[in-house]
Parts: C-alpha cells; sequence; structure tokens
C-alpha cells in the first residue's frame, strides 16, 4: 500500500492541509489560524481525515510556516521555502521562480527541479503582504474579499508609502482629495506589487513563474505582477496549499 | 594625570546580584590600583595599554536592555551596538563602562564617530584617526603617529612611561593569546567539528572579559586540552552530515547568539566566524623584532573591516578560511543600520557567487522579535545546502 501523507502550512493568517496519497491530492482544507495555532491545526488534520475517512495511524505527517513548532502530531518540521518549491513543483512541473504573497510575510524563491537554488523574504515589514492589503481595505471600507470587486483595468492612482501606517494616512489623504477607491485600490496593488519586485530583483525572475499564497487568486495581482515582470505569472487552482503540498510530499 | 574612579555607581543597590557581582569585580581590579581602558573596536591597539600595565576592556555591549535609554539622545534608526554601548554608558549598567578611566574610540564607522562626540561629554575619551585606506604610505604614516599620540595620552594620564621593551614584551603576550584562540577555533576544520559554533563563539568572545593574561591563556589552553582529549575519547558533539556554515559581517555576541543558535537548531554548525568576535582579530600575528610602534600600527591596519575602502584583507581572510574550513554555505550577519556591512553584502555575495558559495543575509537587532523569522530563513537555508 502507498503511504498517505498530510502536510500542514500554518501560517500567520491562515492554516492550510492537504491530503495526499499516490501523488494525487485527496482533500483540502484551510481555516484562519487564529489564537491557538496548535488547535486549528489539529482541526484541519481532523477534517482532512474525516473527508478522505482515514485513521491516523496510517498516516505521516509534515508541518510547515510558522505555527509548526507547535505541531507536535507532526513526525517531521520543514520550513515553509523548501516546502514551496517542492509544491510549487508539484503544481508547475520545471518552475522556476515562485512569488509567494502571504499574510505577515512574501517571499521570491528561485528553485530548480523543485530545491530551492536561492531566496528572499521582506523584513519586518507589512508592506507587499496580504496584512497590508486588507489594512488598506478596511481603510476604504471593504472586506479583503469583496476587494477585487473595485480593481476595474486602468483605474490606479500612485501610493507613495511603501510603509503599512503611513499608507494608511496616505489613502485617508487620497479619499478626502476625492480620488475614486477604485483609483486607490489599483495603488495599492500596485504598491504591494512593486514591493514584492524588489525582492525579486535580489534573486532574479526567471520562466515559468508561478504565483501561490493567500492572494494567489486575485487575478489583479498576478496582473500586476506579469506586467512587472514583463513575463507570463501562472497560478494553479491549489496555489494557496503550495507549502502544504510540499509538506506532504516531504513528509 | 587622572584621577582614578574607585566608588561604586549611586544605582548600584538597585541591580540584580549578578550585575552587582561583575561591578564588586571591576572594584577589586580598581581597588588594587589598576586603571582600566575601555575600547570599542578591533583596531585599538591593546598592546599600549597592557604595556603600561592596565587593564583594558571591550565595551561593544550586546543587550537591548538600554537602548530606550540611548534613544533619549540618539536616533532610533542606529546600529543597535552604538545604542546600548552609549546606553551603558548613560546609565552606569556597566561596570566596565563606569569604572573606564579612558575611553578610547576611532573614526571607523559614522554612526560611532558621531556616539562618541555625545559620549564625551560623560567620559574621558580618546578617538584615534583611523584612515579608511590600508595601503597608501601617507595613510600608514597617520596611523602610525596616532599610535604614538595614544601612548603619549596613556602615559600622561596614567602618569606611567612605556618603553619599547615593554611593547615588545606585550606584543608577545598578545601573540600568544592569538595563537592559542586561533589554535582553539582552527580545531573546528576537523570533520565533524569537535566543539558547536556556539560554544566556540561563547569561549571567544567570553576571552575578552579575563583580565589577568596568565590566567587568560591558560584557560585558554586548558579548553583547547579538553576540546582534543574528548575528541580523541569519541566524543562527536556535531553530526558528520551537518552543513558546515562560516559567519561574517557585524561582531556578535550575547543577544546575537541568536543567530548562531537558529542555524544549530536547523542542523548546521557554524564552523568559523570572519567577524571581529573570531578570525579577524586572531588570524595575524603582530611582527616581533624591529621598531614595536611601527610593527602595532602596521598589524592593526591591516585588519579587514567594512570600513575601509576598499577593502581587500577581507576577502582574502574569507576565501581562505571557507577552503581551510570546508565551508558549504556562508551566513552574514548585518546589525540593522550598519550601512558599511550592510552595503559590503553585495560584493560578498558576489564574491562567494563566483566560488560556487551559497550565502544568505540576516539583517537583525538586539531584541528577540525576529527569531522566527531567522529560523525560517536560516532552517531553508540549511535544507538547501
Ligand atoms: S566591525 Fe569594524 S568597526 Fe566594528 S569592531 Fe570590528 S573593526 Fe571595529
Ligand atoms: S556594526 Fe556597523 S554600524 Fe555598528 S558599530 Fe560596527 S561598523 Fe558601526
Amino acid at each position: 500500500m502507498k503511504q498517505i501523507t498530510v502536510g500542514i502550512d500554518c501560517g500567520s493568517a491562515a492554516c492550510k492541509g492537504v491530503l495526499i496519497k499516490e501523488d494525487s491530492i485527496l482533500a483540502v482544507c484551510v481555516k484562519p489560524t487564529g489564537w491557538n495555532p496548535k488547535e486549528t491545526a489539529r482541526t484541519v488534520f481532523q477534517e482532512l481525515l474525516e473527508q478522505t475517512e482515514t485513521a491516523e495511524h496510517e498516516i505521516r505527517v509534515a508541518a510547515t510556516g510558522y505555527g509548526r513548532v507547535g505541531i507536535d502530531f507532526a513526525h517531521k518540521k520543514i520550513t515553509e521555502i523548501t516546502c514551496h518549491a517542492s509544491g510549487a513543483d508539484y503544481l508547475l512541473k520545471g518552475v522556476r521562480t515562485i512569488i509567494d504573497i502571504g499574510g505577515q510575510d512574501s517571499k521570491v524563491i528561485s528553485v530548480e527541479n523543485g530545491k530551492v537554488l536561492s531566496f528572499q523574504m521582506n523584513d519586518k515589514c507589512a508592506a507587499g503582504t496580504g496584512r497590508f492589503l486588507e489594512m488598506s481595505a478596511h481603510r476604504m471600507g471593504v472586506d479583503l474579499s469583496d476587494f477585487p470587486k473595485l480593481l476595474t483595468e486602468g483605474k490606479r492612482c500612485s501610493l507613495s508609502s511603501m510603509c503599512a501606517v503611513f499608507a494608511d494616512s496616505e489613502i485617508v489623504s487620497l479619499l478626502a482629495a476625492g480620488k475614486t477607491r477604485e483609483e486607490i485600490a489599483g495603488g495599492i496593488i500596485q504598491s504591494v506589487v512593486t514591493k514584492v519586485m524588489a525582492l525579486a530583483g535580489r534573486v532574479g525572475t526567471e520562466s515559468p513563474i508561478l504565483l501561490t499564497g493567500g492572494l494567489a487568486q486575485m487575478e489583479g495581482i498576478r496582473k500586476e505582477l506579469e506586467f512587472q515582470t514583463g513575463c507570463p505569472v501562472n497560478v494553479s487552482q491549489f496555489s494557496r496549499y503550495a507549502g502544504a503540498i510540499g509538506a506532504a510530499l516531504k513528509a | 594625570m587622572i584621577e582614578m574612579k574607585k566608588e561604586l555607581p549611586l544605582v548600584f543597590d538597585s541591580f540584580a546580584d549578578a550585575r552587582k557581582n561583575g561591578f564588586l569585580a571591576v572594584k577589586k581590579i580598581k581597588d588594587s590600583g589598576k586603571g582600566v581602558v575601555g575600547q570599542f573596536c578591533t583596531y585599538t591597539p591593546l598592546e599600549i595599554f597592557m604595556a603600561a600595565g592596565l587593564v583594558s576592556v571591550s565595551l561593544c555591549s550586546t543587550s537591548d536592555e538600554t537602548i530606550p535609554d540611548a534613544e533619549k539622545d540618539l536616533p532610533g534608526n542606529l546600529c543597535p551596538l552604538i545604542k546600548s554601548s552609549y546606553g551603558f554608558a548613560v546609565t552606569d549598567k556597566c561596570p566596565y563602562m563606569y569604572f573606564a578611566d579612558l575611553v578610547v574610540g576611532e573614526t571607523t564607522c559614522d554612526g560611532k564617530v558621531k556616539m562618541y562626540e555625545l559620549l564625551a561629554k560623560k567620559k574621558n575619551l580618546h578617538i584615534l584617526q583611523l584612515p579608511r585606506n590600508q595601503f597608501t604610505p601617507e595613510s600608514k604614516a597617520l596611523w602610525r603617529s596616532e599610535i604614538v599620540r595614544l601612548k603619549e595620552r596613556v602615559e600622561k594620564d596614567f602618569g606611567v612611561t612605556i618603553t619599547d621593551d615593554m611593547l615588545r614584551d606585550a606584543i608577545h603576550k598578545r601573540n600568544e593569546e592569538r595563537r592559542l584562540l586561533k589554535e582553539l577555533y582552527e580545531l573546528s576544520t576537523l570533520c565533524p567539528p569537535p566543539i558547536t559554533g556556539l560554544r566556540q563563539l561563547q569561549i571567544l568572545f567570553g576571552s575578552q572579559f579575563k583580565f589577568d593574561w596568565k590566567e587568560k591563556t591558560e584557560e585558554i589552553q586548558n579548553a583547547i586540552n579538553q576540546i582534543k582529549s574528548g575528541y580523541d575519547a569519541g566524543e562527536r558533539p556535531v553530526s558528520i552530515d551537518a552543513p558546515r556554515i562560516l559567519i561574517t559581517g557585524c561582531p556578535m555576541g550575547g543577544v546575537t547568539e541568536k543567530v548562531v543558535k537558529v542555524i544549530e537548531e536547523a542542523g548546521g554548525v557554524v564552523v568559523a566566524y570572519e567577524n571581529c568576535t573570531g578570525a579577524k582579530q586572531m588570524d595575524r600575528q603582530c611582527l616581533e623584532e624591529g621598531d614595536p610602534i611601527t610593527n602595532i600600527a602596521d598589524h592593526y591596519l591591516q585588519i579587514g573591516c567594512s570600513i575601509m575602502t576598499p577593502n581587500p584583507s577581507r576577502f582574502e581572510l574569507l576565501g581562505r578560511l571557507c577552503e581551510q574550513f570546508k565551508v558549504n554555505g556562508v551566513v552574514e550577519m548585518t546589525l540593522q543600520a550598519c550601512h558599511t556591512y550592510a552595503v559590503e553584502s553585495h560584493t560578498v555575495k558576489k564574491f562567494l557567487e563566483e566560488r560556487n558559495i551559497p550565502y544568505l543575509q540576516l539583517e537583525t537587532d538586539y531584541g528577540t522579535a525576529d527569531i522566527g523569522q531567522l529560523s525560517t530563513r536560516a532552517g531553508a537555508f540549511v535544507e538547501m545546502l
């Protein structure tokens, strides 16, 4: 019998889980990490077991992400960089560059055959991350889930602040100056991508490129990345699970 | 002649026991009649103080305890080493800073230079004009004359005369110390190394705070013997598969041990330190024959710190250590707002790329909030080796 494995990627915003058997994804699950990563990871794990009607003892588990340290039922703990590399290669064979925009950090990883060649992560700063987007969306009175609706082709104004705290007050003054929410939304996306491109500049971006992380499904980000890199940027329906998939493959 | 400080600070009673003991230990040295000189940098020629019979001690602080106090006078966006050292001076919390009768600084990086101006209001301070070039006759001559000026200042402040023979003796003793510490860290050329990088760092760092030359050299010799015999008896504290890491960049110790810890917790081992806590100061011997002042000047000027421009000595040493210690990867630790090391890191990256040695730069400060981020980066780096 082929081994069944589970990968759990416990990030700062969301905890993702994937169950893999014979190289196929049988179940996925995602929950907000909340204040207790350990418990959330356990819940995600239980759900994967229930979805596939598997018993716990048949499974090997690997944990990744910031919350990995506390996940005591994992047999292995691996950093999210390594996991992203192998997960991305599973989703897009031969991928050379991974751009991951997550809740608390964003990273750019250069890979070959699923192995990390070099990587860059943003420093202690929310700019260029999901958190920045979320804060900015709230400032304009919309939820992150409704934010993409504001994005309109060709509408953008430029935001000069790279810092999340300053951008917050800049948005207030832009709104006061009569800019539309659509224009500001365009500006926010541009600012997130510019910050990520600064990381990419240090690693280099070779095609094919895969976008992963919680914001991967936001079409506006993908388009802006294509615009700024000048290369096609791919996403997969499982993009946000890339880290968890990698963990499951390495479990 | 200056008056030497022997009284405990007014805030002494508020200190915890460990700190009280630190103060009492230095007070004992002072009561025995010895003067204390504090320095901040590897360029400071300790032979001068040793020849004068003074005790010298590093004042570079490695904790964030006094940073809030320092930030009353200094900008937030400044290297933590500078801020915390200054903070200890204004709060009287460091026994060495407090009891130092003379503090010596060099014109190294901009932040330190301007901090010294403020420190001069608190302490008896002497600044050495360090040139930023190591090779022209003019810079060598300037540096030599600065060493003479330092010697004269020490003679005046402490009422002593320093002869050439005293200097030669000091050079000889310091060479012995360098040789022993080098022998100690070179034990880690073994595969697997006989000690962890954390232990190596703690020994190197700790040796800066031993004040009796004889005791100090004996202790280092004992440590070497102990490590060797343990290894011969089959002790293997480090796995043979652990990727071998060299650390380069800003000085380390205290809180920044966290960088070594995250690397070693991820399964790597730090085998060498190309920084001021490690090989930068121990690698070379000072010439013993000839004019001692010239020898001292020439020896110190060759230190490969990023404040030099260009800085070929650093790359000569880095390249050599990478080969000698068979390193699999290099991690550079830069302290936040240390511009010289941060900018030079690009040159380090290119230098290592040409040699096919993977490289990771970690920027950090004296806080502990970034441990998670550091361990992810270091962990991924070790996993990729
Ligand atoms: S890194 Fe440079 S400035 Fe700092 S102690 Fe070493 S030699 Fe001095
Ligand atoms: S670490 Fe850098 S900025 Fe800080 S004192 Fe040393 S050279 Fe100056």
